[in-house]
């Protein structure tokens, strides 16, 4: 088991930097296609809610993201110190087809198996996510 | 994100490599504005080298659609990644979205438009 922890900032360029970050470590973890898409999709939608929802694109404002990675599972806690970005996942309402946004919860909820929002300990909102790693079957 | 461009009869061809995303979206959204100045509406995106969409690449994609139709132009796509392709099924996209598997079935498709 392996875990990764970052801090970033709460800028639009961090967004680029994360995705970057979680590309090197699943590299290095040898986690391909579709797995690696779909575990970048689900926590660059957890973290693009933290940007902008949470922490409002405040530079004061820190996010904080943990990444495990083990022979079964791919799990991850993305946290930010926003006020509302909880109230705003709880009382989000579907997204219609035309509209420029709405679909991020609803992503990671169709990608994750589990997929957990609850009140960070700072106060802020914390996303936790846990996906089954698709493992090759062995015939005999 | 790297955007090419070309135009194939009348068509502007822009084709897109690496991430569409929240930051690199606004380049896009920039470069098409650019394209409908010049009151160029008939648009094709290959995305045969785009190796990463999340929903903020998609809701500038939806806006981008919104505003050709809106000056009554055309917006296709063509060469997505099967994992691309899964998530505007999951979305309901690929219902309002002009899909094509190549970038010359596309093209084609504009000819057959203005030939009838």
């Amino acid at each position: 088991m392996t875990t990764y922890s970052f801090i970033y900032l709460s800028v639009l360029d961090s967004e680029e930097k994360m995705l970057s970050d979680l590309a090197f470590i699943l590299t290095e973890n040898n986690i391909v296609n579709p797995e690696r898409y779909e575990f970048m999709l689900v926590i660059s939608e957890a973290f693009t809610n933290a940007l902008l929802h949470g922490n409002q694109l405040n530079p004061q404002k820190k996010i904080y993201l943990q990444v495990t990675i083990n022979k079964k599972q791919l799990i991850a806690d993305i946290i930010d110190e926003g006020e509302l970005g909880l109230k705003e996942i709880q009382t989000k309402k579907p997204s219609e087809l035309y509209g420029s946004n709405g679909r991020g919860i609803d992503l990671i909820r169709h990608y994750a198996n589990h997929a957990g929002f609850t009140e960070a300990e700072n106060g802020g909102t914390k996303v936790s996510i846990v996906m089954e790693r698709k493992l090759e079957e062995i015939t005999f | 994100m790297e955007i090419t461009k070309k135009e194939v009869n009348s068509v502007a061809v822009l084709s897109l490599k690496g991430r569409l995303d929240l930051a690199s979206g606004a380049g896009l959204k920039d470069e098409i504005k650019a394209l409908m100045d010049k009151e160029n509406n008939l648009i094709h995106l290959s995305l045969a080298d785009v190796d990463f969409i999340n929903s903020s690449g998609l809701g500038v994609l939806v806006s981008i659609m919104k505003d050709i139709r809106l000056h009554k132009g055309r917006l296709t796509l063509s060469d997505l990644a099967s994992y691309v392709q899964e998530i505007f099924e999951i979305t309901q996209l690929s219902h309002i979205f002009e899909i094509f598997t190549s970038e010359s079935e596309a093209l084609a498709s504009y000819q057959s438009v203005s030939a009838s």
